[in-house]
């Protein structure tokens, strides 16, 4: 190490101690911006000291990331990783440069396990040479921002093309992970959970995007669908199909709002958590494990023993009633949330609260492609709309055919309007902010701790 | 209360949906179901058929680059039969990426340009263009606010379009941008009408948030069909959403 990365590593050390036990904040950005200012090929120097796996893609990189790391924990790896939110290249290289490498129990060169924003890929790629990409999905993601998932996989595209030896671990049951021109060796994972005597040829919905083949462009079919457009897809004009995959959900046994049970590879699991959607993210973990020699007995150990990681379904008691909180953002996760309350066996309330602020997608046309009108195939007993824009909420989901709803414009009086639901259940679907402001209202009236 | 019903063609409904234009349907088949009308969904896409004399109503969606490719190609074999369901004054609502199609051509933001079907008179660049002075080079995104200058409504909607549309001498707005930045960013018109097809950069999706124009468009889906009935007067019965 050079004297200037010294320089840069001990600076950005210090001004992260300064902020957590001073000023007692969190960021990482900061202490990365001050190393590499001081030394601006800070991350080249450091990147001896472990092997780097990137996770990248829209939906559920964070929790993804977090069941890598317990499952190569559990594999006796020394993990580096950083926390929820700091996917961008700042608050990578802080959370790099003030985390102390120790060496792995196992005796295998420490990993860094880094979710990435897409759109950053190419920047850490330019510095640090990965040994794996984890490709978990690409669903269209507030396009005000971004663009189109074409647009975004070239991003990440751009970044495998700076590391042609890297392993590129990939979603098979999404069709666009087929694409790209990369050199690189691919390996997949996906379901295939369901019996060829059951299968339903189908197409996807309307409401999913990268539906066409790569070959001819023609609208693919499915032998089954998972959810959105992840299934196990074929074309009806010519060869193409799912590819091979190496890693496979085996069988999806029980689906409840709070635990699912399933195998992988035969290897029966269970992880703390519903929704359909999680089970990919267990599968990428889980393939991650085996690339890097996790038994899978390990695996399952890891999945059972950190039933805290699955934070971003929060479960919180509110006088008594049983309350689930979730994020929503896209479609597709509206339309997973959906999904798991349509395994909800309970009578339960959905208090839905939506704003437009730039982390929320300052677009709400996207609300429109969430199947609201499934939740008449639950034992749904109440709907409440709230946030900065109810109003579309409201007519969304009055058209959706709930024509009785609280509705509350003002979210401080939300603490309320929980108490006021007809049910002992209740979930509140909320976009990023009004998470965040519901958080605050919960915090002062004593029902939640901490901040977020 | 008699039974009526109308059929809705989406065209490329699941290659042109983008940003939840399927919206619009549902708010045509909510205020609808309160006049005693039943709208079937047809979803026409690549390959299919389109008989003009089929439908009451068509959606066209806005989609990505990619995706309007390869519709623009497909779309070629379907021009006749619209250009008839157009100058027999079909309803239809063609919502960015479909708006563009219907014109003469569109310039996709890598340059590329694509054909249109030209049945109607506009046509389209992209963000690069010399000619935009306004906001060159950057998308136009963000909420947006026009006056329908033949009814006197406001619509509220969200733009989010890298193109710009230029008008025809047979069009004309469908509204005046009161805030936004519509058609081009350069002359104050949003969208288009002519005949009974009305374009827009709105998503939101517009008939979602302005009621007035979804009742205004359904009716006149319906006294095509069932001329004998008042269908303004049914609808002007009905609430109205507009946010
Ligand atoms: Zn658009």
């Amino acid at each position: 190490m050079t004297l200037k990365s010294s320089l840069a590593r001990a600076t950005a050390k210090s001004s992260y101690w300064v902020l957590r036990h001073i000023l007692h904040r969190g960021g990482t950005s900061l202490p990365g911006k001050l190393a590499v200012a001081i030394d601006p090929d800070i991350l080249k120097t450091i990147q001896q000291d472990f092997d780097l796996i990137i996770v990248t893609g829209t939906n559920g990189k964070t929790l993804t990331t977090a069941l890598i790391t317990r499952v190569l924990q559990a594999g006796g790896y020394e993990v580096i990783t950083n926390p929820s939110g700091s996917n961008m290249i700042q608050g990578i290289t802080g959370t790099l440069v003030t985390t102390k490498v120790k060496s792995s129990p196992n005796g295998k060169k420490p990993l860094a396990v880094l979710e990435v924003d897409e759109a950053n890929v190419e920047k850490i790629t330019n510095a640090i040479h990965p040994k794996m990409f984890v490709l978990t999905n690409i669903f269209r993601d507030q396009l005000d921002r971004y663009g189109e998932i074409y647009t975004t996989y070239d991003k990440i595209i751009a970044g495998i093309k700076n590391a042609p030896d890297a392993l590129v671990l990939a979603n098979g049951d999404s069709p666009i992970f087929t694409r790209g021109d990369f050199t690189n060796t691919r390996r997949y994972f996906g379901f295939n959970h369901i019996n060829p005597t059951d299968f339903k040829p189908a197409v996807a919905p309307i409401n999913t995007d990268g539906i066409l083949s790569p070959t001819d462009h023609s609208v693919l079919h499915y032998d089954f669908i998972t959810y959105a457009n992840l299934g196990k897809y074929f074309s009806t004009t010519d060869q193409f199909a799912r590819p091979e995959l190496k890693y496979q959900v085996t069988s999806v046994d029980q689906l409840t709002p709070k635990y699912s049970q399933f195998s992988i590879d035969n290897t029966p699991l269970r992880i703390e958590i519903g929704g359909l959607y999680n089970i990919y993210n267990a599968l990428t973990a889980f393939s991650v494990g085996r690339e890097f020699g996790v038994t899978p007995a390990q695996i399952k150990k890891a999945f059972e023993s950190n039933a805290q990681i699955f934070g971003r379904q929060e479960a919180i008691n509110v006088d008594g009633k049983d309350v689930t909180i979730v994020l929503i953002k896209n479609p597709v996760g509206a339309n997973s949330v959906i999904d798991m309350m349509l395994t909800e066996t309970d009578e339960f309330s959905l208090l839905a609260l939506l704003n437009a602020n730039y982390a929320d997608g300052i677009d709400t046309s996207w609300i429109w492609d969430a199947e609201f009108e499934k939740l008449h195939h639950t034992n749904i007993k109440a709907v409440a709309t709230g946030g900065e824009r109810y109003q579309d909420l409201r007519v969304r989901l009055k058209m959706a055919g709930f024509a009785e709803q609280a509705v509350y414009e003002d979210l401080t009086k939300i603490v309320a309007a929980i108490k006021a639901l007809p049910t002992k259940k209740v979930y509140i679907a909320a976009t990023y902010t009004a998470m965040l402001q519901l958080r605050e209202q919960l915090k002062a009236a004593g029902y939640i701790k901490g901040g977020f | 209360m008699a039974n009526y019903d109308i059929s809705v063609a989406h065209l490329y409904g699941n290659l042109m949906n983008t940003y939840g234009d399927y919206g619009n349907i549902i708010a045509l088949t909510y205020y609808a179901k309160q006049i005693g009308v039943t709208v079937d969904y047809h979803l026409v896409s690549l390959n299919d058929h389109f008989d003009p004399e089929t439908y009451n109503f068509v959606l066209f969606g806005g989609g990505q680059d990619y995706e309007e490719t390869i519709v623009a190609h497909d779309l070629k074999t379907k021009a006749e039969q619209i250009k008839t369901y157009i100058e027999n004054d079909g309803p239809l609502l063609a919502v960015c990426g479909g708006f563009q199609l219907l014109g003469h051509y569109m310039i996709m933001a890598d340059g590329t340009k694509v054909d249109g079907i030209g049945v109607m008179d506009h046509y389209t660049t992209n963000m690069h263009d010399d000619k935009i002075t306004i906001l060159n080079g950057k998308r136009l995104t963000g909420n947006i606010v026009i006056k329908n200058n033949d009814t006197g409504e406001t619509y509220h909607g969200f733009e989010n379009h890298q193109g710009r549309t230029f008008l025809g001498k047979s069009e004309r707005a469908l509204g005046t941008v009161i805030s936004g930045n519509g058609n081009n960013g350069l002359d104050k018109t949003e969208g288009v009408i002519y005949r009974n097809v009305y374009g827009s950069y709105f998503h939101g999706p517009i008939f979602t948030r302005n009621g007035n124009l979804a009742k205004r468009v359904l009716a006149t889906a319906l006294s095509k069909k069932y001329p004998n009935v008042n269908w303004s007067e049914k609808l002007s019965q009905i609430d109205t959403e507009t946010f």
